[in-house]
């Protein structure tokens, strides 16, 4: 900092900053939000991120995602986020496993694929490209209120979803509180390839020659598409209640309404000895309300931070689920932290799951073998690494284990059922690596 | 923090301003016994005291000391918060008691910051050493003062340590805040008044604290790297910054500057009111 040198302009303009950056750190979060303002207005920064997930022997996904923010003089901010994720692999098509081998006919309606005995039936023709793009815009539109409209737009080879949501914030008591109502509106619509099956139709399998059975394949399919519309109502509190600890409590009810069944799965109907017969494609009610409830709180201690939330989710599926999760942000210095991750959900079963059909009962008005309606426990622990380069970039880096275990509800086991595996757990690796820049 | 202190509410509810007067004295006071160098109690004292043994600091002191790291960097250890020890031999009465160039050189061994070792937690000084946090420490109290008055209460305050000052907002109706900066002992200087709307007002250098010997005017400000007062600098200098902190480093420092004192800050872009 010598005067005489011929340092140039930059240099000079420098020890501003670098002195505003400083007194950000020593006075903490509060003047944050000022130093980012002089450093950063009229800018755009980025995040982007890469995931891969893993489940073993089953589905295995990446993901890239870039989003960009810009952030205006007026505290006006544009959030643009772009993800795009590819899915390979198989997963469970519902049926349950047999003592023989087991034949099914490709959801597409083209070709067949066989299981072994013993086996959980998989669909190994799981493969898709998603690609997915929201825009955000956020405002104030009035001292204490701030607003905020967005859409979005996801489409995969066979799904388009297509969304608007706006959001109201009102910061009161000094700003200490907040308030917010938010909607959303989805419209979704599947076109699977083969269409989609009659509810409860039987799942042709033609042995022999294909064009004898196409016929009775097309009469088992609906309609070539269907959809789908979601409406979301939330509302929001949030607290500081002091300088270490902040509050916030959610309440969701969501209303979906069209098609809700899954096209590619199916039930086993089995015989008094556990046998499969045959196949029915499942049958889910048309409507399903939604609400969730939500509590984070976040503490600030001497150094570490605490995130801690829990949430409790029904329906009238009578499904519910409890999810408990808890993260703990500990700094190792002054530019780098680790912050380990454990996640706890519990669900019991939608009143109309079952794993299989008994040929002997009558058909019920809805059912479906899908384990991910059915009674679970789930895990997830990991951890994460991330540092601030030099440079003021950001680097993280995540790996975690999850692991799913779908428990039986109760439902009765007969035959050879009694020695299969009906209940299959996923074990999955999730890691990320993130950068902002 | 031995000069007048002030809080100033915008209010007609006296209970309130009570309340607001009460939680900024607090909150100087706590720092004042944590960091004052004299108070026995005080940590400050502790760790120039302890002998070459590790202290263990909490995290407020150890933000306390990377602020001073980054001071010492960006001034390329021309401002030092070990550089205290000179006290020993320049005492600035306004006599011409300077100390010889001997006895400043024997200081100079116990001046260093680099010669300190922190971590988040803990602080090792080498015998003989202190650190001083007096050049900081009352803006850090009005930086702090104003973030809890701001967690308090939305109504426009202004704190006042000493001349180091910062508002939390502009007073009713966006009206400005009238500070006058007094120069006791500059005769023939009028008092400045500086309208400020937010932000933070800072002062460096005092009128009465210098030494005067065969016509040389010595300042108080020191050079860590040298022992020696600084040469040609403004006697005092103003400036205004978001922080009150930031101001008060950003006038020393200029001060440090001598001669090119002006300069420095017009370079920076920084507002500023100096006189010599």
């Amino acid at each position: 900092m010598q005067l005489n040198s011929k340092d140039d302009q930059k240099q000079k303009i420098d020890l501003k900053s670098a002195l505003s950056l400083a007194t950000t750190a020593l006075l903490g979060t509060a003047t944050l939000a000022n130093a980012a303002e002089s450093v950063n207005k009229d800018n755009w920064s980025f995040d982007t991120a890469f995931l891969y997930y893993g489940e073993s022997n089953r589905v295995t996904a990446s993901e890239g995602i870039i989003a960009a923010t810009k952030t205006f003089n007026d505290d006006k901010t544009l959030n643009l986020k772009l993800t795009v994720d590819a899915l390979t692999g198989a997963s469970a098509n519902g049926a349950v496993a047999q003592p023989n081998v087991q034949t099914f006919t490709r959801p597409s309606g083209n070709g067949q694929f066989q299981v072994s005995a013993g086996e959980v039936p998989l669909d190994d023709t799981f493969r898709d490209t998603r690609v997915q793009l929201n825009a955000q815009w956020t405002q104030p539109i009035a001292p204490d209120y701030t607003a905020s409209v967005g859409g979005h737009i996801s489409k995969e080879y066979d799904y388009l979803s297509l969304g608007i949501n706006s959001n109201l914030a009102f910061d009161f008591n000094k700003k200490n509180s907040t308030f917010s109502v938010g909607m959303s509106f989805f419209k979704d619509t599947f076109s699977p390839e083969g269409g989609i099956p009659n509810a409860f139709s039987s799942m042709v399998i033609n042995t022999n020659a294909e064009s004898e059975d196409e016929n009775e394949f097309k009469q088992s399919r609906l309609t070539d598409s269907d959809n789908k519309t979601t409406v979301d109502l939330m509302l929001g509190f949030s607290q500081i209640i002091n300088r270490r600890m902040v509050m916030q409590f959610n309440y969701s009810y969501s209303m979906v309404d069209g098609y809700l069944t899954d096209p590619f799965k199916m039930l086993s109907v089995v015989d008094q000895e556990g046998l499969a017969q045959y196949y029915l494609y499942e049958s889910r009610p048309d409507k399903r309300t939604k609400q969730s409830f939500f509590a984070q709180t976040k503490y600030h201690f001497e150094k570490n931070i605490l995130d801690f939330s829990y949430r409790y989710m029904w329906d009238d599926w009578q499904i519910n689920s409890h999810t408990i999760d808890s993260r703990l942000r500990m700094p190792l210095s002054g530019s780098s932290y680790i912050e380990p991750h454990i996640r706890y959900y519990q669900q019991g079963a939608a009143d109309f799951y079952q794993p299989f059909l008994q040929q002997a009962a009558s058909l019920p008005n809805f059912a479906s073998a899908d384990y991910r309606i059915g009674e679970m426990n789930a895990y997830t622990v990991g951890i994460k690494y991330g540092m601030t380069m030099s440079g003021g970039n950001d680097l993280s880096f995540r790996l975690e284990y999850y692991s799913q275990q779908p428990t039986s509800a109760g439902h009765a086991e007969p035959g050879v059922l009694a020695n299969m595996e009906i209940y299959q757990g996923v074990d999955a690796v999730i890691a990320q690596v993130s950068y902002s820049f | 923090m031995a000069s007048p202190c002030e809080v100033i509410v915008e209010t007609s509810d006296k209970a309130l301003a009570q309340k607001v007067g009460k939680l900024v004295a607090n909150e100087v006071w706590r720092i004042e016994d944590k960091y004052s160098r004299y108070d026995k109690r005080s940590l400050c004292y502790q760790i120039n005291n302890n002998d070459d043994r590790s202290i263990s600091i909490d995290n407020e002191t150890f933000l306390l000391l990377e602020f001073s790291n980054t001071c010492y960097l960006l001034s390329e250890g021309l401002f030092d918060i070990t550089s205290g020890v000179l006290r020993k031999v320049w005492c600035f009465d306004g006599s011409d008691n300077v100390p010889s160039i001997e006895k400043v050189s024997e200081i100079l061994p116990k001046i260093g910051w680099s010669h300190v070792n922190y971590s988040e937690t803990s602080l090792t000084l080498p015998k003989g050493m202190e650190i001083d946090l007096g050049g900081i420490g009352k803006e850090y109290a009005v930086d702090r003062a104003i973030l809890l008055i701001k967690e308090f209460t939305d109504l426009p305050v202004l704190v006042n340590l000493g001349g180091d000052l910062a508002a939390t907002s502009a007073r009713n109706n966006n009206q400005a805040w009238q500070v006058g900066i007094e120069h006791p002992g500059f005769e023939q200087s009028q008092p400045i008044v500086i309208s400020l709307l937010s932000g933070a007002l800072a002062t460096s250098g005092d009128a009465k604290r210098y030494l005067l010997k065969d016509g040389i005017r010595y300042s108080h400000i020191l050079n860590a790297k040298t022992g020696w007062p600084i040469v040609d600098a403004p006697r005092s200098i103003t400036v205004n910054a978001p922080q009150c902190i930031q101001a008060g480093i950003l006038a020393t420092l200029a001060l440090m500057q001598g001669q090119q004192a002006e300069n420095f800050l017009n370079e920076q872009t920084i507002k500023f009111w100096a006189v010599r």
